[in-house]
């Protein structure tokens, strides 16, 4: 398992595009990955559940993978946090 | 022995107004593609055999399919107006909202029973309106203000 901590920089949080983005890329993935906040553990494949985080700026999210390209997974879902999901400079 | 293959799946949403059309435009820009969804918008005051003529329409380009009219909202004519249509293989899912099309569009290509499928997307639908109050609490994460 492979796991690293997040935090969401843009100002919009996780919101619908971001989640779609995000749901979209984990789904080209073999491994399980999942999203935690605060005790609270969502697919990250599954749009509606990353929602359920209702996570705004500032939060900070650990991202979990399992399974063999797990490394590769949590570094690219990561990537796309760091970009601000591509909606900001 | 295989499993039989689901039927092509085709939807309808029928609304009040242009509701189904602007439903249906930011659903694809918040999936960033174009979305196999037709609508139908109810005006003021519109005629319902326009309207029904409409849907036969639509039913007899898709026959054989596997068919799920949305609407807006329970009781409203969108839904009153799809009733003859029910059947086997065709659904109805009324009071459709974001969460409820984004469920629906996220697991369409799933291979899932048809009236499996639609269940999923009502529990979708509803699992989309919260208290956000209330569910700030009941997670007490300190994002509520006390």
């Amino acid at each position: 398992m492979v796991e690293e901590k997040v935090e969401i920089s843009n100002k919009l949080g996780l919101h619908a595009r971001a989640a779609a983005k995000l749901s979209h890329l984990a789904n080209s993935f073999h491994a399980d990955i999942f999203l935690i906040y605060n005790g609270d553990r969502v697919n990250a494949k599954s749009l509606l559940g990353i929602l359920t985080l209702a996570a705004s700026v500032g939060t900070l999210i650990t991202i979990s993978a399992s399974g063999k390209d797990e490394k590769e997974a949590v570094s690219t879902l990561a990537n796309l946090f760091q970009r601000k999901f591509d909606e900001e400079n | 022995m295989n499993k039989p293959k689901n039927k092509p799946l085709k939807s309808l949403l029928i609304t009040h107004g242009e509701l189904g059309k602007e439903l249906k435009a930011i659903t694809e820009k918040i999936l960033e593609r174009r979305l196999d969804m037709e609508t139908i918008g109810i005006l003021w005051g519109e005629d319902g055999s326009r309207i029904l003529g409409k849907i036969e329409d639509f039913m007899n380009r898709h026959s054989g399919s596997h068919i799920i009219i949305f609407t807006d909202m329970f009781g409203g004519s969108p839904s009153n107006v799809c009733f003859p249509f029910i059947g086997p293989d065709v659904e109805v899912i009324t009071g459709i909202n974001l969460p409820g099309l984004l469920k629906f569009l996220t697991h369409r290509e799933k291979d899932i029973p048809f009236q499996e499928l639609v269940r999923i997307i009502r529990k979708g639908a509803i699992e989309g309106i919260n208290i956000m109050g209330e569910y700030l609490g009941e997670k007490s994460d300190g994002r509520r203000k006390s």
